[in-house]
């Protein structure tokens, strides 16, 4: 199956891509599975705060994800 | 004010009028943070005729701030930020109440400031701010107006808005992680804090007008580089709800504690004329000298948790005793209960013995 992640401020910093598309085996996997793949690729954003959003909705880690769904890597900003 | 052509354009809007003017006239809102996003919110209110308005900001203007803070000039570095504001603010729009708060907002002053407000607008730069500010908002039960920006790239949304999800629903506190950077250590385009405190301020104006549909529950994202906008959805978690109303009761009674307890004779006699206060004596009924005045109930000690049982937390409690022994220990208890506004006279009822006799 295939997801687009885009990723948002300091993530696009970490990851240096504002988005991308993943081809994965698994045909149906949660939230918290995805985020442990991506913070193995991505070591840094074990140490970063942020939230997951599914088809523009927040998430919960036992979100299910399924073929060509959207998901957003969203940290909190500080600056003001 | 009454015959000045002010507001006519958007009193024009049906959606508005002069009802809406004159809600518009009535609204109390607190701006925290007078930089990048706090400098258009507060022109936007003021010219829109929001009736009374606080700026808190203990900052000093930098000349490094005036490519985005637009309230400031060259001649006013070195200057307070709040005073400054003030000033530029009062010169647009007279008519506006304004209220200075020339400091950070913190955990010491955080009540006591955000007390006469409707609204808190957090335009500040720091994570550990905005959980407070959502916090004090959670306890208070006042909305909060949300932006933040990082580079080309902002956020907004509306928290604790008629009992609808917070911030910390949106990003949960987590310990240990890496610091989020700023604008001072990751730099920002100077226009983007003012499109991001525009639309704060018209989120501001719609709660007040109750018009359109609020961004509670939503989280406007905004890419300036690529001009996309999208709304991300979020919903309430009670865990997290409980977290911020925990911290946030946590700092109201720290400040309670410290500014009560222990009553001279004085603030004592004073609470006992004020009815919001239930005044307990504990000591047991036979004891000398009565003490009549007309909040004052007899509860000895050993009484007193069915008492207070039928009361609210929130209640303002006074207790006395013969010395202030027993009322300490009660006051320890009472406490531990949960109750939030307690005090004792310090020196029992003996300390103001000769004050009764002669009166």
């Amino acid at each position: 199956m295939i997801i687009n992640i885009k990723y948002f401020g300091l993530l696009v910093d970490i990851t240096k891509k504002k988005e991308e598309q993943m081809v994965l085996d698994e045909s149906n996997f949660s939230v918290a599975f995805l985020k442990s793949k991506m913070e193995s690729a991505y070591q840094e954003l074990q140490k970063t705060n942020y939230s997951i959003a599914v088809n523009q909705a927040m998430a919960g880690m036992d979100t299910n994800i399924k073929d060509q769904d959207i998901i957003a890597f969203l940290p909190p900003f500080a600056g003001g | 004010m009454k015959n000045s052509t002010r507001y006519t354009r958007q009193i024009a809007l049906p959606e508005i009028g002069v009802l809406g003017q004159q809600k518009l006239q009535n609204a109390r809102v607190l701006v925290i943070g007078a930089g990048g996003l706090g400098c258009p919110v507060l022109q936007n209110l003021a010219a829109a005729g929001v009736g009374s308005i606080g700026i808190v900001d203990g900052d000093i203007v930098e000349e490094t701030n005036l490519h985005r803070q637009l309230l400031y000039t060259l001649k006013d570095c070195g200057k307070s930020k709040a005073a400054t504001a003030v000033t530029v603010i009062k010169e647009l729009n007279p008519n506006v109440e304004v209220r200075v708060f020339p400091e950070f907002f913190n955990t010491q002053n955080a009540f006591e400031i955000v007390s006469n407000y409707q609204i808190i607008v957090d335009c500040t730069d720091t994570i550990s701010v905005r959980y407070l500010i959502n916090d004090v908002s959670l306890v208070k039960k006042v909305p909060v107006v949300y932006a933040s920006i990082y580079k080309f790239e902002g956020q907004v949304s509306v928290f604790n808005y008629k009992n609808g999800p917070s911030y910390r629903c949106l990003f949960p506190q987590k310990e240990g992680l890496n610091a989020i950077p700023n604008c001072v250590t990751s730099g920002v385009l100077g226009i983007l804090p003012n499109t991001l405190g525009a639309l704060q301020a018209t989120e501001v104006l719609k709660i007040i007008l109750e018009i359109g549909s609020v961004l509670a529950g939503k989280l406007l994202l905004y890419d300036a580089l690529q001009y996309q906008t999208q709304i991300i959805d979020f919903t309430k978690n009670p865990k997290e709800i409980e977290n911020g109303l925990k911290s946030g009761f946590l700092i109201l009674n720290k400040d309670s504690d410290k500014v009560v307890i222990a009553l001279t004779e004085e603030t004592f006699l004073e609470k006992c004329r004020q009815d919001h206060c239930v005044v307990i004596d504990i000591r047991e009924v036979y004891e000398e000298p009565k003490f009549n005045e007309q909040n004052v109930v007899n509860v000895p000690l050993a009484e007193l948790e069915n008492y207070c049982g039928k009361l609210d937390k929130s209640q303002e409690i006074v207790l006395f005793c013969q010395s202030g022994q027993r009322s300490q220990l009660a006051l320890d208890y009472l406490k531990k209960e949960g109750f939030t506004k307690l005090s004792h006279l310090e020196k029992g009822i003996e300390s103001i013995k000769i004050h009764l006799e002669t009166k």
